[in-house]
């Protein structure tokens, strides 16, 4: 499956791998670049010095091109552009934010740039403003999520702009790549299904609990605050929805997740951690390597085309 | 300007009883979020026919400091 993305990135596949905080380190974007996608480290809120070594150490797993992504509300975000521009990094994608003010200083490093959109109207100004693609991200997406769908979002998306657009949220197999293309998508950016994977070093509780989830096991915390994550049901996410429930502070609420998801990641806390993770993790039923997943996804993908044009459109 | 600013405001995103003034924070007064400022930017450009680069939407906090920019802008009373 060749695309605008794929010749873009020089990525054999139009994967590419989301940038999770914690969970995207070196081990996982390489193994995800070395099987064919992009892969990419999730800078999030680590120290820009961090973001240096996940990309040298990314290095010398892997030859072929990974992205980083950048987390804009992070107050350290100006030395994260930095440090993505002095290592020669090719691919960033943007989060939680406008990129706009870097955008020249990325353009003159060459680095293609691309930001996670929510809305039309975004994604318009984000072409304007010298984007490359777009991430066009639903709200099944884990983590940090908008209020749209993938469903809704990706053709009004692909209406509107003239630069390629990544459709991301809810794709977990090779039918919802599928879907994603149908509605205009020219690759796919996915997260929980690379939280399992092999290569992953997420710790071997959160897998379990993403594999075993079922398709109405995820909540959203947060969206008192302006800012809504998704993620697996636990006693942490109760304990968050009955303090939003009472009106609780912004404080209160932040003291509740300080440090929650490396409890998660790395810890194996499913009790007090916050297990991000997208709608789709009911679908993912199994620990692969990204290669495997990759290859299985791409063939999938390939013969749900197939059999659709066999059946509906020949 | 301000009248007609507040306006398109009021119409883009449903604001009908919410008083609009020079000082009136986006954010704060509002609840406009990063989002509805990427709509309001587009309804701007509009309405005035002025371009709004991405990076400059920082500087739009308020009611107030929109006016501003626009008369920056050239754009007329």
């Amino acid at each position: 499956m060749k695309s605008r993305i794929t010749e873009l990135l020089e990525i054999k596949y139009p994967v590419i791998q989301g940038g999770m905080a914690w969970v995207a380190e070196h081990h996982l974007a390489a193994a995800v670049s070395e099987a064919g996608g992009l892969g990419i480290i999730g800078a999030a809120s680590a120290p820009a010095e961090v973001v240096r070594e996940e990309i040298r150490k990314a290095r010398e797993l892997t030859e072929k091109p990974i992205g980083v992504n950048i987390m804009l509300m992070n107050p350290n975000a100006p030395e994260v552009v930095k440090v993505v521009i002095e290592e020669g990094v090719k691919v960033v994608t943007t989060g939680a934010g406008n990129p706009a003010r870097y955008m020249k200083d990325f353009k003159a490093a060459g680095i293609k740039v691309i930001p996670v959109v929510a809305s039309v109207a975004m994604a318009k100004l984000m072409e304007r403003a010298g984007a490359d693609a777009v991430v066009a991200e639903g709200m099944e997406s884990g983590g940090h999520i908008g209020s749209e769908t993938t469903m809704c979002l990706v053709p009004q998306v692909v209406n509107a702009v003239n630069i390629p657009v990544i459709a991301a949220g809810g794709i977990g197999d090779g039918r919802g790549v599928a879907a994603a293309f149908l509605l205009g998508a020219e690759a796919v950016q996915m997260g929980t299904r690379f939280i399992v994977a092999k290569e992953s070093i997420v710790h071997p509780n959160y897998k379990e609990k993403v594999i075993k989830a079922k398709d109405i096991d995820s909540e959203i915390t947060g969206t008192s605050t302006g800012h809504p994550v998704r993620q697996i049901r636990n006693q942490m996410t109760r304990e968050y929805l009955r303090l939003e429930k009472e009106g609780a502070g912004l404080e209160e609420l932040e003291y509740l997740t300080l440090g929650s998801l490396r409890k998660a990641v790395i810890e194996g806390d499913t009790v007090n951690g916050t297990l991000m993770a997208g709608q789709i993790a009911g679908l993912v039923s199994k620990e692969q390597s990204c290669l495997e997943i990759i290859e299985e996804l791409m063939q999938e993908a390939e013969a749900v085309m197939k059999r659709g044009y066999e059946a509906w459109a020949k | 300007m301000l009248e007609k600013v507040a306006a398109l405001l009021k119409e883009q995103l449903d604001l009908d009883n919410v008083e609009i003034k020079a000082e009136s924070s986006f954010k704060e007064d509002l609840e406009v979020d990063s989002l509805d400022l990427f709509e309001l930017v587009m309804a701007l450009e509009d309405e005035f026919g002025v371009e709004i680069p991405s990076e400059d939407l920082e500087q739009l906090t308020t009611v107030g400091a929109v006016v501003e920019y626009l008369k920056n802008k050239g754009v007329e009373e």
